[in-house]
């Protein structure tokens, strides 16, 4: 088995009376593109704010990078790579889009109140280079002519792509991506697809989706975690579990089956 | 002529302590997002503490009651009273800001606010109660014996310099990227977390930070005028404040000048000298108070922004390296979000 980057085990989280999520397990592959399917109510999303940190499970474990993080804040795991992104597209409105990419950075000298106060220079000459690398990003992701523009301006699509530019900015080791595609055209559907592509193979990013968009996950995703119930219900290839009673009777149904294997 | 240079020392210092007071809230709200609507009450704990620490022991015979009483020299009583009031802001955001947000914060504040003007007030061994302090020790008293206003105008030179201070610190502040990370925080906190920044830790900074000017404030106005009583600081002054900010336009330090200016010295100050009417001798500070409100909701209405908005950041950049650089297809609004884009 390659080298795992992330690994739940065991994961019970109940809100109330409603289990949420109940005894999953499962673990991520290092610098793979992994699909988190399942149907609504299956806990997707409940995991993804699990493992970000910004749900406590009731029980299990959460390990990242063979670190056991379960109780560790979600800023202290975003600092160890752990990266997500939120449903709703969630920009800095009242910033410019090249100041939502500035922001994220790690590690700047003036983030501390004795950096920005007494080490002006040195903050300076890093925001210059910082800004020169956001604009590369924002090029790649054509927002470079926007880069000026409060991204509370922007449309729903480029408001995705800032999303996705500003997540690279941060140098994730592992990104969640909770429903990229979600209210989003087909030929934007196309171009951030391939972005998360490249990114994976010319940065190594490894990438969670949770996506219902399954000819997307067929398209880039090499393994793919089903969840039903709060479990676990299969993993493997999409090809795989087309042919999986359970899965078929729990998410993709005739319909979806006949236009997945189209 | 020597009563008019009095009176406009008075209303320099006054627009030079409001100022400090309006950018000490600008970095709490303008910067971070935290609704502080007790911004008076630090001001208070600034001028009591300085006070308390300047003044000499109290002296039981004169029926006035005070804590402490140090006689400290009035630099170092300058320093305890900001401390103080820095340390309240600590206290209030350890309370407030680890769960609470926006509006549950501003309850939060309200209710400090009151729970500190009734303590002070109702008990008068610790500041005089509603007598309040008189009598305060103030710099430069020593060296200002030849004329009545020699003092006034030593504290104009003297507030102004400290507002220059505060007003180049909190720019600094704003622009660097401790400043940024906290406008972010105000945007949106939970992204900021989930990106690996403590925000608890950024907005607790911005609130001390915050208090610690609103009490330098504090404590120049006690020097200068050398009394407070509760009476100084209710509830109404704190919405003066927060008046200047709106008009003015948050996040911008301009225009906390600008709005403090315009409320705090235009509006507030200047109507106190009108002549009162005799049968109505509250007539004339109401209707400040009814302008003063009229103001802020013609701003919001109008001008939500304040008079001057917060600056766009700009940022000296050096052209793309890149080869798509010229002629890229993003150029064209049309095709901004075309597949081709990312295929060309």
């Amino acid at each position: 088995m390659a080298n795992s980057i992330l690994e739940v085990k065991g994961i019970k989280l109940a809100f109330g009376g409603v289990q949420a999520i109940d005894d999953c397990s499962f673990h991520i592959e290092e610098g793979t593109i992994t699909a988190l399917i399942g149907p609504n109510g299956a806990g997707k999303s409940t995991m993804v704010n699990v493992i970000s940190g910004t749900y406590r499970p009731d029980e299990g474990h959460v390990i990242f990078d063979g670190k056991d993080v379960t109780r560790m804040p979600n800023y202290a795991r975003a600092q160890h790579g752990l990266l997500r992104t939120f449903q709703i597209s969630r920009e800095f409105a009242n910033m410019t889009v090249l100041e939502n990419l500035l922001v994220v950075r790690q590690g700047q000298v003036g983030e501390s109140l004795f950096g920005a106060l007494f080490r002006a220079k040195s903050w300076q000459a890093q925001t210059k280079e910082l800004v020169a690398e956001a604009n590369e990003i924002l090029n790649t992701f054509g927002l470079y002519r926007l880069r000026n523009e409060y991204a509370g301006n922007l449309s729903g699509g480029q408001k995705r792509l800032v999303e996705l530019s500003r997540a690279v900015m941060a140098k994730p080791r592992l990104l969640l991506l909770d429903e990229p595609m979600a209210g989003v055209t087909p030929a934007l559907i196309e171009r951030l697809g391939q972005h998360i592509l490249e990114l994976n193979r010319e940065l190594g990013i490894s990438f969670v989706l949770v996506e219902h968009n399954l000819e997307v996950v067929e398209k880039i995703c090499s393994r793919v975690v089903v969840m039903a119930l709060g479990k676990q219900l299969a993993d493997g290839t999409l090809a795989e579990l087309r042919s999986n009673q359970e899965v078929i009777d729990a998410y993709l149904g005739g319909g979806a089956r006949e236009r997945v294997g189209s | 002529m020597s009563l008019i240079l009095g009176y406009v020392a008075t209303l320099l210092v006054t627009f030079f302590t409001y100022n400090i007071f309006v950018i000490g809230l600008n970095i709490q709200f303008g910067y971070a997002g935290i609704l502080n609507f007790t911004v008076i009450t630090f001001m208070a704990f600034g001028a009591y503490f300085y006070a308390v620490f300047v003044m000499p022991h109290a002296n039981n015979a004169s029926q006035v009651f005070y804590i402490l009483g140090l006689h400290w020299p009035w630099p170092l009583a300058m320093l305890a009273g900001v401390v103080a009031s820095g340390a309240l802001g600590y206290l209030v955001g350890l309370i407030a800001l680890k769960r609470l947000r926006s509006d549950y914060l501003a309850i939060v504040t309200l209710a400090t606010g009151t729970l500190v003007y009734g303590l002070f007030g109702n008990n008068n061994k610790l500041f005089d109660g509603w007598s309040g302090l008189f009598n305060v020790n103030q710099p430069f008293q020593s060296v200002a014996t030849n004329h009545p206003n020699e003092f006034s105008w030593i504290f104009v030179v003297f507030s102004g310099v400290v507002m220059l201070v505060v007003w180049l610190f909190a720019n600094r502040l704003y622009a660097s990227p401790l400043g940024r990370s906290m406008r972010a925080i105000r945007e949106d906190q939970d992204v900021v977390d989930s990106f690996g920044r403590n925000s608890f830790k950024v907005r607790m900074l911005a609130m001390v930070i915050g208090s610690v000017i609103v009490g330098i404030g504090g404590v120049l106005t006690i020097q200068y005028i050398g009394a407070l009583s509760p009476a100084g600081w209710t509830t109404g002054e704190t919405f003066v404040v927060w008046a200047a900010l709106l008009v003015g336009g948050r996040a911008n330090n301009l225009g906390a000048i600008v709005g403090s200016l315009l409320v705090a010295v235009v509006f507030n100050e200047a109507t106190r000298y009108i002549p009162q009417v005799p049968s109505h001798p509250n007539l004339i500070p109401n209707l400040r108070n009814v302008i003063i409100g009229g103001l802020v909701i013609l701003s919001i209405w109008f001008r939500p922004q304040g008079v001057l908005p917060e600056k766009k950041a700009s940022f000296l950049e050096v052209p793309l390296v890149d080869k798509y650089a010229q002629g890229f297809p993003g150029d064209e609004p049309e095709n901004a979000l075309s597949p081709a884009a990312s295929e060309a």
